[in-house]
């Protein structure tokens, strides 16, 4: 089992050698080049392969400590995936509603996720947070973030 | 003007009452700006240049020393205190730095970097000073064919960083410098691995890789562990104070890297970043106990801290003599440079002295507000620690968010960020280390470049290589550090 999961490893780097090399191999070719822009590309495709051969031969056990790190239970999984989810919905919405309503929001309810009790500290941070950020950024730096539903 | 008093009059000026103001504020709102993961040296000198506009030329050149030593500072503290480097720089910082703060040495893992950044910036300045005709000259000898030996050597030597397996540490690599031919190629105009989408044509932004890689895969992790109960040795920075075995055992690195540092930074391209790996290397190969590097290790923390900023101060030397900036830090001083209306270049020395001894001047000051300034603040910094997880996971990842949409104000951006997120975890998950996956992505452009060059001199044939022996012998011993860590995993073997 221990041997396996590099040699699994391996098979997932090999998979990206090869569909990095078939791109590689379609890239348009400029005639006047005397070293074109795929020839790196080629070389390093063929050097991840080698790399992923010498791995899936490599027969050094793994450590005790290499087995714990991927022990994660179905809880903390699905922690992950609805941090994840925050984060896509962030990236998604922040054009629209703008910096500071989504910042805060996200401060609030991601901090509550994870089981952060104290609300009061949790909605000053967000606040104070979101709002000095965007002052510090738009104000100060010249750098604007996106106002969105707010007109300031 | 001699040199002497060109520095006399430059310290004039640095040492007036406006001078030391301005530096004040320059090293407080660079070691502000740089503390904030992704926000480093570059965000930092081109967000103050709209503020330099108004300003006497010397005041603002001043200042942005003041910026630029602050910000890679802050930058060294994100590093030790959230694992979280803001620059490519300080990465290897974070290798010792981070576990002495998890082990509640905080207080004085800040202080080795403040000190070591001190003295590799203030010997460096010295150097910069003495050495500059002398070491641009050595540079410009350098062809296509010796900075791709040079870069090749900085990457093969990640090799012997990785902890466990080498094999793991080539395949990151590699995939980083796939990463980095994602775009419009420079040389042919080819859009390489776009997929037809425009934003994919200019590649991809350095900080989103490093912040999705580092300051992401940093997040998954804190919410695996965020119940896990602090007995407050993480959130107690410690004592500041350093013994004297402290000293005595930092004293060897520091000396040794100010020079070296100083001369990788003064090879253009080859800056802090490649310094400060190349000086955490060197020391772990020599010390006695090299495995306590990356555990903690005095040594492992105090070596990059002070290449990183020699390296900075050397990157002054082709910019300075030959107006070719570098390294991206000193290519935006260039800009704010230009902007105030100070051409550097052969010319600098002769035409304004004043500036040129000014900017010196103004680094020895810069150093020493550093210190003086940071010091006495590192335990209002270290605040960041006593931040709840929960909260400290939402801050971080707002931070990372804001980070990379500053700089493209493009949502595209974003979502990459998450992807390398999610691919920065499952690297951790496998043991895959993600600092040589960083540094290729870093140097791959410079590398593939240079390579094409060296190829299209020689009409295609590897064998110019034969021909440069400064070359030649860098690629050896690059060779060497890939041959080795590979023959020794196999040796171990064997015997086991």
């Amino acid at each position: 089992m221990l041997a396996k999961t590099n040699q699994k490893a391996a098979l997932v780097v090999a998979v990206i050698a090869i569909v990095y090399l078939l791109l590689s191999f379609n890239l348009p070719g400029y005639t006047n080049a005397l070293i074109d822009a795929d020839v790196i590309p080629k070389g390093l495709g063929f050097l991840l392969l080698f790399f992923a051969l010498l791995l899936y031969l490599d027969k050094k056990n793994e450590t005790e400590a290499d087995k714990e790190k991927r022990k994660i239970s179905k809880q903390h999984v699905i922690n992950l995936l609805v941090v994840a989810g925050m984060i896509l919905i962030y990236i998604f919405l922040l054009e629209m509603i703008g910096f500071v309503v989504m910042t805060t929001v996200f401060i609030f309810v991601c901090s509550l996720y994870l089981d952060y009790k104290h609300h009061v500290t949790n909605v000053i941070t967000s606040v104070v947070f979101s709002l000095a950020i965007y002052g510090l950024f738009n104000y100060l730096l010249k750098i604007n973030l996106p106002a969105g539903i707010l007109p300031f | 003007m001699d040199a002497f008093s060109g520095l006399m009059s430059g310290f004039q000026v640095a040492f007036s009452l406006e001078g030391l103001l301005f530096v004040f504020i320059g090293v407080f709102v660079g070691t502000f700006i740089g503390m904030m993961p992704g926000l480093g040296p570059i965000s930092a000198i081109a967000i103050m240049i709209p503020i330099t506009y108004s300003m006497d030329p010397s005041i603002a050149l001043v200042m942005m020393a003041g910026v630029y030593y602050g910000a890679i500072f802050g930058g060294s503290s994100s590093s030790i205190l959230l694992n979280a480097p803001g620059v490519a720089g300080t990465v290897a910082t974070a290798f010792d730095g981070y576990p002495m703060a998890k082990q509640g040495k905080a207080g004085k893992a800040l202080a080795i970097a403040a000190i070591a950044s001190f003295t590799g910036g203030t010997v460096s300045v010295v150097l910069l000073m003495l050495f500059t005709p002398l070491l641009s000259a050595v540079a410009i000898s350098f062809g296509p064919a010796e900075y791709f030996a040079l870069m090749f050597l900085g990457l093969t030597a990640i090799a012997s960083l990785a902890d466990g397996s080498a094999i793991k540490a080539f395949i990151s690599a590699t995939l980083g410098f796939m990463v980095v031919t994602i775009g419009i190629d420079a040389q042919t105009g080819t859009s390489r691995f776009t997929f037809g989408n425009p934003n994919l044509l200019e590649g991809i932004d350095f900080l989103v890789v490093a912040l999705g890689l580092f300051a992401l895969a940093e997040v998954c992790t804190l919410v695996l562990n965020r119940n896990e109960k602090d007995d407050g040795q993480s959130k107690n920075i410690g004592s500041l104070r350093l013994s004297k075995q402290d000293i005595k055992e930092m004293s060897g690195p520091v000396s040794r890297q100010s020079f070296l540092g100083f001369i990788i930074g003064v090879l253009p391209g080859a800056g802090a970043t490649i310094a400060s790996f190349i000086a955490y290397i060197t020391e772990k190969k020599i010390a006695k106990n090299p495995e306590e590097f990356g555990k903690g290790s005095i040594k492992g923390l105090a070596a990059p801290e002070t290449a990183n900023n020699a390296a900075t101060s050397g990157a002054f030397v082709p910019l300075l003599s030959l107006g070719i900036p570098g390294s991206g830090t000193t290519a935006v001083l260039l800009g704010a440079f230009l902007v105030l209306g100070v051409q550097p270049g052969p010319l600098l020395v002769q035409d304004r002295p004043e500036i040129f001894w000014g900017i010196i001047a103004s680094m020895y000051v810069g150093n020493i507000i550093l210190l003086v300034l940071n010091l006495p603040l590192i335990p209002y910094i270290s605040k960041i620690l006593k931040i709840p997880r929960p909260l400290l996971i939402s801050l971080v990842i707002i931070f990372s968010l804001i980070g990379v949409y500053a700089i493209s104000f493009n949502t595209f951006d974003l979502y990459l960020l998450l992807a390398f997120g999610v691919i920065g975890f499952f690297m951790r998950m496998f043991s895959f280390p993600a600092a040589p996956f960083i540094l290729a992505f870093i140097l791959g452009g410079m590398m593939e470049q240079s390579l094409r060059q060296t190829l299209t001199i020689s009409n295609g044939s590897f064998g110019i290589f034969l021909d440069k022996p400064i070359a030649l012998s860098l690629i050896a011993v690059g060779l060497l550090t890939i041959l080795f860590p590979l023959l020794k995993g196999r040796r171990k073997y064997k015997v086991s």
